[in-house]
């Protein structure tokens, strides 16, 4: 079903022509400019694939490329991504059963070289951090290529319609979904920084003196990108939890359902239980009653609410019971989630037997966290540690976010998972500080690099930012 | 860790394994194991999985077969399944001197006793349904050749050698060996000393700093070489069961792994000597080349994995297997130049029987560490997958 009223977003204008895409033959009506995964969503289908082992329906659960829960047949052509793929006129798409054969004929490929592309600085992701670092690294002097594997810059900030905490100049005030069009639009207007979209960068590679990120565009063709530093600023995933039956399709991570809503206007299900009640979680709520979805109910596991005070009492005035020490179960249903069983948790984390409730539900939210996408960075060959407090397995990297491998710099979630803010300062901080490094900045610059980490300083001085300072502590790399 | 062992074995990859466990089913006790690192992560878990017998000389094909017995019985004689299929080794000839070379190497397999035998491109096609058989004349093909999965090999030599008695200790590196008087005193490691009076060099890649170690006055050139290899996200298993290799596409090789059903492989491109392993993007674009040309339908599939190992090569691309006479019990056994999965159930049968026994029955003079002094190279191997 397709969201069309909405109190803060307008869809018509997101929305291209209209056309027809099959699936398992049978046609459905699409629009341009929308993902394959959307588009089926929207026409009630919620299963994708079959698992390859035991052939468990599977369906959508990160939406943004990171897993691979919604791989179908385009075409068929198998393990396509159809989260992150555009819908065409006529594509034929199929759900993928398990390890798929290869197609009966083929032709080997023509072979030629693959399109190159130079710039002082290559920016890997188009979020909050890679944007700014983008921005920034090309009003220092460099030239920039920007690369994300989305349909659209923004990353996760296109999907956010809560307004941003904080000062003035860290957009206080504004929506999530405003900041990602300032800063597409800063971006954009500056001639020194190319953009790439669709684009996902598959491996980095030195040569002689430069970094060389490959990728594949609309995984079709191979693009060789050239910069004297990089910028990784790949995001983060969403983190699964083990209960029963947590791989139906209807179990989505909560920046899925955010996609679905807010980005393309189709909406989630019908009745939603949510799991975690930190802000993600809260906010998630919120944004579903405002898209007419009923929330059944937040379960959090730690005995009190992990999210700021006024989101848990906007949720709670609308009417969302919040169960602390509550946690879930499992999921039920045959092909798509009907069912959730809720249970409370003694002091050790157990399930009380007897506590037990069922909440007739066709959609399940996990706002459990998220863990750094440090994939690439992690094939580059820069150190690595599992940092608890930042979510994961992170770089070693030093005040200007450089990593153990020179030229290669970080921000972001990819750096530990915090927030938009934060990640937008660290790509002003990286995004300089590559520009430095390609030797396409002036030394006054570094002023920009002390001013930004001041803003860092300051706004990690509050209980959460004591957190990840602990962390951040610990991959901190010392230079002379 | 122990102070004293009667044989350390430097090297905890699939041959130094092997020889442990050998060792202690022939009734070795106090056999000690290192590795500087990992079980596995110098050469054997980064190799391209095949075992074939298919090899131009006799002392290969003889070691090969022997060893193809061994890998069959592994998972009973083990007690682990190590995912070894017998599903062939396939070799595409474009042309009539490369057929003509091989139509030889069938003959002396055929003498062997393995059934090997030249196939029609259309048959070869049947084998590989989604194969280019385009401008393919014949093929080599042996259905008795093979693949195993070499994280769960090691695993089982280890846990069989531990079950006997060896013991094995990961991250402890040989940093010298102490000799007097032409005998064996002591390893000495990172972790400590170990008396000992029998040294196994199986340190492939790393062999000659090992030699030197022990002052080991023989010439015998081991020089590691970058190969790579890359996997691809799975498709359904069966596809490219065999291994198969194209000399014409610069010795590429792939096949599909027996149960996941990724395609690994890779080809000839080597960079060296050097102890880099950094992967290269001048392999993956070469490798996804050659892959697309022998398997069109490749293209589709998404590359998941590269990685870089070494293929410790000598000058004829045989092993150095044997005793050193200048020092008193030392052994090597390195130097595989690529075959070191495949001959490793064989030649650790081998050598255990040559320090238990005194002789064996398996063509190790072949692998003798003196002909490259001696001037006797071998013809040179097919080195491949």
């Amino acid at each position: 079903m397709r969201l069309n009223e909405h109190p803060i977003l307008d869809f018509s204008k997101r929305r291209g022509r209209e056309i027809t895409v099959y699936f398992e033959g049978t046609p459905i009506k699409a629009y341009e400019g929308e993902t394959i995964a959307m588009a089926l969503h929207a026409a009630g289908i919620r299963v994708l694939s079959h698992s390859s082992e035991k052939h468990r329906p599977r369906g959508l659960f990160c939406a943004i490329g990171k897993c691979s829960s919604c791989l179908v047949k385009v075409n068929g052509i198998p393990n396509v991504r159809s989260c992150i793929t555009l819908v065409e006129e006529g594509m034929r798409i199929e759900m993928q059963r398990g390890k798929e054969e290869l197609p009966k004929t083929a032709k080997p490929p023509e072979w030629k070289d693959a399109p190159k592309f130079d710039a002082d600085v290559v920016i890997i992701g188009g979020g909050p951090a890679g944007l700014m670092a983008a921005i920034n690294a090309a009003d220092a002097g460099a030239s920039v290529i920007l690369i994300d594997e989305q349909p659209m810059l923004g990353g996760q900030l296109v999907k956010q319609t809560h307004k941003f905490f904080g000062k003035r100049e860290q957009f206080a005030g504004v929506r999530g979904i405003k900041i990602a069009e300032i800063l597409e639009e800063e971006a954009r207007k500056r001639r020194s920084i190319k953009i790439f979209l669709e684009t996902s960068a598959v491996g980095i590679f030195q040569e002689g003196d430069k970094k060389l990120v490959i990728a594949v565009r609309k995984n079709k063709e191979l693009l060789e990108f050239r910069g004297k530093s990089i910028v990784v600023a790949t995001g983060a995933m969403e983190k699964m939890i083990p209960f029963e039956n947590n791989d139906l399709p209807g179990i989505y991570g909560a920046g899925a359902i955010q996609t679905l809503m807010n980005t393309y206007g189709v909406k989630p299900g019908d009745r939603v239980l949510i799991v975690g009640a930190g802000n993600v979680g809260l906010i998630l709520a919120y944004q579903l009653i405002q898209a007419g979805v009923e929330v059944k109910a937040i379960v959090e596991a730690m005995p009190k609410v992990g999210g700021y005070f006024v989101h848990a009492a906007k949720v709670r005035r609308l009417g969302v019971p919040i169960l602390t020490r509550h946690t879930i179960l499992r999921a039920e249903g045959k092909e798509k989630v009907e069912r959730a069983v809720v249970a409370k948790l003694d002091e050790n984390w157990r399930p009380i037997p007897g506590t037990e409730r069922v909440f007739d539900v066709d959609v399940i939210a996990l706002a459990v966290g998220l863990r750094p996408s440090i994939e690439l960075l992690h094939q580059a060959g820069c150190q690595l540690l599992y940092i608890r407090e930042l979510g994961g397995h992170v770089v070693r990297r030093d005040e200007r976010l450089e990593t153990t491998i020179s030229g290669i710099f970080v921000a972001g979630d990819t750096a530990g998972i915090e927030e938009a803010t934060t990640a937008m300062l660290e790509g002003k901080i990286a995004g300089i500080a590559a520009a430095l490094k390609a030797g396409a900045a002036s030394p006054e610059w570094l002023r920009e690099i002390e001013k930004a980490q001041e803003d860092l300083k300051e706004f990690r001085s509050g209980p959460f930012g004591r957190h990840v300072l602990e962390g951040i502590k610990k991959v901190m790399v010392v230079r002379e | 860790m122990k102070s004293e062992a009667k044989t350390v074995i430097i090297g905890g990859g699939i041959i130094g394994l092997s020889i442990a466990y050998n060792l202690a089913k022939l009734g070795a006790e106090d056999v000690v194991v290192l590795e500087k690192s990992y079980l596995g992560n110098g050469s054997t878990f980064r190799c391209g999985t095949g075992i074939r017998q298919q090899f131009g000389d006799e002392a290969n094909i003889r070691m090969m077969k022997r060893s193809v017995e061994l890998w069959k019985g592994m998972k009973e004689e083990l007690g682990y399944d190590v995912e070894f299929k017998q599903s062939g080794y396939l070799f595409l000839l474009y042309d009539e001197e490369e057929l003509e070379s091989f139509k030889a190497n069938v003959r002396l397999q055929n003498r062997f006793g393995i059934p090997s035998r030249i196939i029609s491109p259309d048959e070869a096609k049947m084998i590989v349904p989604p194969l280019n058989t385009e401008g393919v004349i014949a093929a080599a093909w042996n259905h008795t050749d093979g693949k195993a999965n070499p994280f769960r090999a090691v695993f089982a030599y280890a846990n069989a050698a531990k079950k006997l008695g060896v013991e094995i200790y990961e991250y402890t590196e040989a940093r010298d060996i102490k000799v007097e008087d032409g005998k064996i005193r002591a390893v000495l490691t990172n972790r400590g000393e170990i008396k000992t009076g029998r040294v196994i060099n199986a340190a492939n890649a790393w062999a000659p700093l090992i030699n030197k170690m022990a002052g080991i006055p023989v010439e015998i050139p081991i020089h590691p070489y970058k190969h790579q290899g890359i996997k691809t996200e799975p498709i359904k298993p069966g596809q490219i069961e065999p291994m198969v290799i194209s000399f014409k596409h610069g010795g590429v090789y792939l096949t599909q792994e027996a149960n996941q059903g990724g395609v690994i492989g890779g080809y000839e491109l080597k960079y060296g000597p050097t102890y880099d392993i950094t992967p290269t993007y001048e392999f993956l674009r070469g490798v996804s080349y050659r892959f697309t040309q022998l398997i069109p339908a490749l293209k589709y599939v998404n590359v998941i994995r590269i990685w870089g190992g070494f293929y410790a090569e000598t000058p004829d691309h045989n092993a150095a297997i044997g005793r050193i006479n200048e020092v008193d019990e030392f052994y090597i056994a390195a130097g595989f130049s690529g075959h070191g999965f495949m001959l490793a159930p064989a030649v650790g049968e081998a050598v255990a029987e040559l320090i238990m026994d005194g002789k064996t029955d398996k063509p190790l003079d072949f692998y003798d560490p003196y002909r490259f002094e001696r001037g006797e190279l071998r013809q040179q191997a097919i080195q491949m997958g």
